[in-house]
């Protein structure tokens, strides 16, 4: 397989000119780490992204990040690390998930717009991309958004782009926003709660004033495979409830006193505080205890996402079913569930569940070949997929940019 | 009129008699009005110097009368402009002569509230006010709160991709929409997103806001709640110059606290204001910046003690803290009451929205007070200064010849400015027909031409809303061609493995 590792935005639009001409697709990748993932496709050239990894402009007083879509994840997190800054929507490192190295670049976390914990809080990485200059597949370098927060100057392409798996257009420069890093945190921990009674007490402490940043339950099984990755919560063998609560120190400690009076219903609190904490929630926000590497490696993994207050009982019931363990977080509004390996991912009856309960389900992690045989995003109504497929011919008419990665009906 | 809108169609004119008894048949009695008199309400809307009576007003109060409508008109080549409240700044609901105009006002029923997943499904018509005064018993709210919230529709909130003072913290309105029903102009019903934290595939419900009435015409929207702030505190802080309180803005940011809110003011608004509502507000300052903290009583507590250190490090001259909510609403009372109160001490005013990097502050006031000089013509300017969104109120009195073309002219220069200093056209109040022209000035032709093809994949006629937004059409075929360059996939000069 040829690839074609480009140096600057000119480059992107000659080969994607190229490939227009000889119609040939494109497979889009800063570092592959998440190639695992989506419909396998049938691509016979690469475009590489990773020499396309500067840092434009970091104004930590703007609150904004300038940076080419190749410059590698981890990188762009410690440089804005060194100015007590994050990205508020906690991207996901899905490299434990998949068993690759490397968290990859800014493009991927982009392109696959998976967010942490944080999300109910602070938005996904579409509410953070206020920028990008990006190459169609017309093969033409176009820019959307600015560097400023506060923008409406035209059709907002920057949402369109964030979790479109580079089959939109190929960024090659975006603007994010970064936010302030808490000074403190506290986790307020709750034992033995099954699925749908977990899911209420999440219910009731997203519904307080308390500011709860993250929102996660682990059914018991879930720690089997993960004795590891939650060391910090001590105790295993019981179901765990976890709220976050962040901000400066006086405060967090405020209401995780508050927010525990509140769920006195729901059984005896403790309270987990900064690096003890921060260290659960990034296993949580990675799925560490469906790690490629952990007992359960070789399941597929579904992420589901759904109304939050009906995840419990859709996961319990899924897990009942199915066999399968399942780790919620958002609320109950995101399941993570990985399920004893079949033919087809147990998608028919996953998805029926899923349906049901007015959410989507996409198969993160599962063999080529049943990628291959299953739909891995979740099939959309008539109307919707026949405009989806609209808005993905307005950019790519020649199908040219990671052709097939989402719908398995291209591909074939 | 200065922005020249799309040409009449003279055979759609002609059958009007007809399109008005054709749209009778899809929306009975009083829900189609034709008669001049009738139809001058919706002449305008927010932006006031521009008037053009629509063809025909169409008020349906069913998602099947609107897709009944649309597919009419689809099919008849008609043109549609939708209204919600009709209180939009940048001329997005401006009717057009062979246009029905499909106001969406009887659409003002909340269908659902759920506090477990913490949502309001709600019709268009409703106000943004009223989704946060139908939660309010709960402790809830709607964030985004447009300055118009008293009366601005929902739906042209989610159109507009509106802001206001909180959304430094809490977001615009595409941070706060989950889902929609949205009809085509083919008449075609669609649901989008839902109680879902995210949707399927594309972020649709992403492109939708902001669209200004493009894209289709919405009938339903998933919105977000949050509870209520246990307290708000807020601090007024006089500066003897702009840049000191540029620059206390932008410490408060470095510091790491995000207020609720905050904003500036120059010394003529600040006059205004003072004038109109007697807030109490420092006369003998260049800026007033009002800084809102809120959160829980202990964090509020301590972060105001910061604000007020980081203030005084930058020179303040005059500091006061709210100690009750009385006091919190009247440090307020001025800075909402701006653009009436410079409508007190002008015939007319023009008011702009740029967004800037805020660093960029002081830069932007110097050159806006040079064109003032320059245009002759006197300024007020309040900012949302957290987030950098001018506010420049250009005062001119449009019965002096040639007085409104010259705001009109420093409105766009301040606009440009913008763009220059690293900003954008509209930060709020959205492109319409008063910065379509402008949109040259920071999108290339290129840039333009791929959002008008996303356009084509909603409404591939162009029928909906058509003038608004995008300076030049171009027909969708003709934006549809790729360009075939080269030949084969062959680079030989680019690194290989």
């Amino acid at each position: 397989m040829d690839t074609l590792k480009v140096r600057d935005a000119k480059d992107v639009e000659q080969v994607v000119r190229a490939a227009i001409a000889s119609e040939q697709p494109l497979e889009i990748i800063g570092h592959g780490s998440r190639r695992l993932a989506g419909q396998p496709m049938a691509t016979n050239a690469l475009l590489e992204l990773s020499a396309l990894n500067a840092v434009t402009a970091y104004e930590p007083n703007e609150l904004i990040i300038t940076v080419q879509a190749g410059a590698p994840l981890a990188d762009v997190l410690s440089l804005i690390d060194s100015k007590n800054q994050q990205f508020a929507f906690e991207p996901m490192d899905t490299s434990a998930l998949l068993g690759v190295s490397g968290s990859g670049t800014i493009g991927g976390m982009i392109g696959a717009g998976l967010a942490g914990p944080r999300r109910i809080r602070a938005g996904g990485a579409r509410d953070h991309l206020l920028g990008a200059h990006a190459v169609s597949g017309f093969g033409d370098s176009f820019k959307t958004g600015g560097r400023v927060v506060k923008n409406v100057t035209g059709y907002d392409l920057c949402k369109l782009l964030a979790g479109s798996w580079g089959t939109l257009a190929v960024m090659t420069e975006v603007t994010l926003k970064v936010m302030p890093k808490p000074e403190s945190e506290r986790t307020l921990v709750l034992r033995g709660l099954d699925d749908v009674t977990a899911n209420r007490a999440m219910t009731a402490a997203l519904g307080s004033p308390y500011d709860v940043s993250g929102a996660a339950h682990l059914p018991y099984q879930a720690f089997r495979p993960a004795a590891g990755a939650l060391a910090g919560l001590g105790a295993p063998g019981q179901a765990t409830t976890l709220l976050r609560l962040e901000g400066i120190a006086a405060s967090a400690a405020d209401r995780a006193s508050s927010l525990g009076k509140a769920l006195a219903p729901f059984g005896a609190v403790e309270v987990l505080q900064d690096a003890v904490s921060a260290a659960i929630w990034s296993s949580i926000r990675d799925v560490l205890p469906f790690a490629a590497q952990g007992a359960l490696g070789a399941w597929p993994v579904w992420r589901i996402v759904c109304p939050p207050a009906s995840g419990g009982a859709l996961g319990q019931q899924l897990s009942r079913d199915t066999g399968g363990d399942v780790i919620y977080d958002w609320g109950g509004g995101l399941i993570w569930a990985a399920l004893p390996p079949k033919p087809d991912a147990q998608a028919a009856l996953l998805r029926a569940r899923v349906d049901a309960a007015g959410g989507h389900a996409m198969l993160v992690r599962a063999s080529e070949l049943v990628r291959r045989n299953v739909d891995v995003f979740h099939p959309q109504s008539g109307g919707v997929a026949a405009l989806s497929e609209r808005v993905r011919l307005s950019f790519d008419p020649k199908n040219i940019l990671n052709r097939g990665r989402l719908l398995r009906a291209v591909a074939t | 009129m200065a922005i020249m809108m799309p040409a009449s169609d003279q055979a759609v004119l002609d059958r009007r008699d007809a399109i008005v008894a054709a749209l009778r048949g899809i929306v009975p009695g009083e829900g189609v009005i034709d008669s001049a008199a009738e139809m001058l309400p919706y002449e305008s809307d927010g932006l006031m110097a521009y008037r053009q009576p629509p063809m025909v007003v169409v008020l349906p109060d069913t998602t099947e009368q609107v897709s009944k409508v649309l597919k009419y008109c689809f099919e008849q080549g008609i043109k549609v402009v939708p209204r919600g409240s009709g209180t939009s700044l940048s001329g997005g609901a401006l009717p057009l002569a062979d246009g029905v105009l499909l106001g969406l006002g009887k659409f003002k029923r909340i269908r659902e509230i759920d506090f477990d997943n913490r949502v309001v499904v709600t019709e268009p018509g409703v106000t943004n006010l009223a989704i946060s005064q139908a939660v309010a018993h709960a402790g809830f709210y709607y964030a985004p709160d447009p300055s118009s919230q008293i009366a601005c529709s929902i739906g042209g909130n989610v159109a507009e991709n509106s802001g206001g003072v909180h959304c430094l913290k809490y977001g615009m309105t595409t941070n706060n929409v989950l889902g929609c029903e949205i009809v085509l102009m083919s008449g075609e019903i669609l649901r989008i997103g839902g109680k879902s934290a995210e949707n399927a595939g594309y972020d649709l419900m992403g492109i939708i806001t902001g669209s200004e009435g493009l894209l289709g015409v919405i009938t339903e929207i998933t919105v977000r709640i949050l509870q209520k702030p246990e307290t708000a505190r807020a601090l007024m802080v006089g500066f003897a110059e702009v840049e000191a309180a540029g620059e206390c803005v932008a410490r408060i940011i470095g510091a790491g606290i995000i207020p609720g809110g905050m904003e500036m003011m120059d010394k003529p608004a600040i006059h205004a204001a003072e004038a109109f509502v007697h807030a109490g507000y420092p006369l003998d300052v260049e800026a007033l910046l009002i800084i809102e903290l809120d959160g829980p009583g202990v964090e509020v507590d301590e972060l105001i003690g910061r604000v007020e250190a980081i203030a005084k490090g930058c020179g303040s001259t005059t500091l006061q803290i709210s100690t009750s909510e009385a006091e919190r609403n009247l440090f307020w009372a001025g800075r909402k009451a701006a653009f009436p109160a410079v409508g007190r001490i002008s015939p007319d005013y023009l008011c702009m929205d740029g967004t800037i990097p805020r660093g960029a502050l002081p830069k932007a006031l110097a050159r806006i007070r040079d064109l003032s000089a320059k245009y002759d013509l006197r300024v007020a300017n309040v900012f949302h200064a957290g987030d950098g969104n001018l506010h420049p109120l250009i005062l001119y009195d449009a019965n002096q010849p040639g007085e409104m073309e010259r705001a009109e002219a420093f409105g766009a220069d301040i606009l440009r400015c913008c763009v220059e200093l690293g900003g954008v056209l509209t930060g709020e109040h959205g492109v319409g027909i008063e910065k379509r022209d402008l949109m040259p000035e920071m999108f290339s032709e290129i840039d333009l031409n791929q959002q008008q093809r996303l356009k084509c994949a909603f409404d591939a006629q162009g029928l909906l809303n058509p003038g608004k937004v995008f300076p030049t059409l171009h027909r969708c075929a003709e934006l549809g061609r790729v360009h075939v360059h080269g030949g084969r996939l062959a680079f030989p000069e680019l690194p290989r493995f």
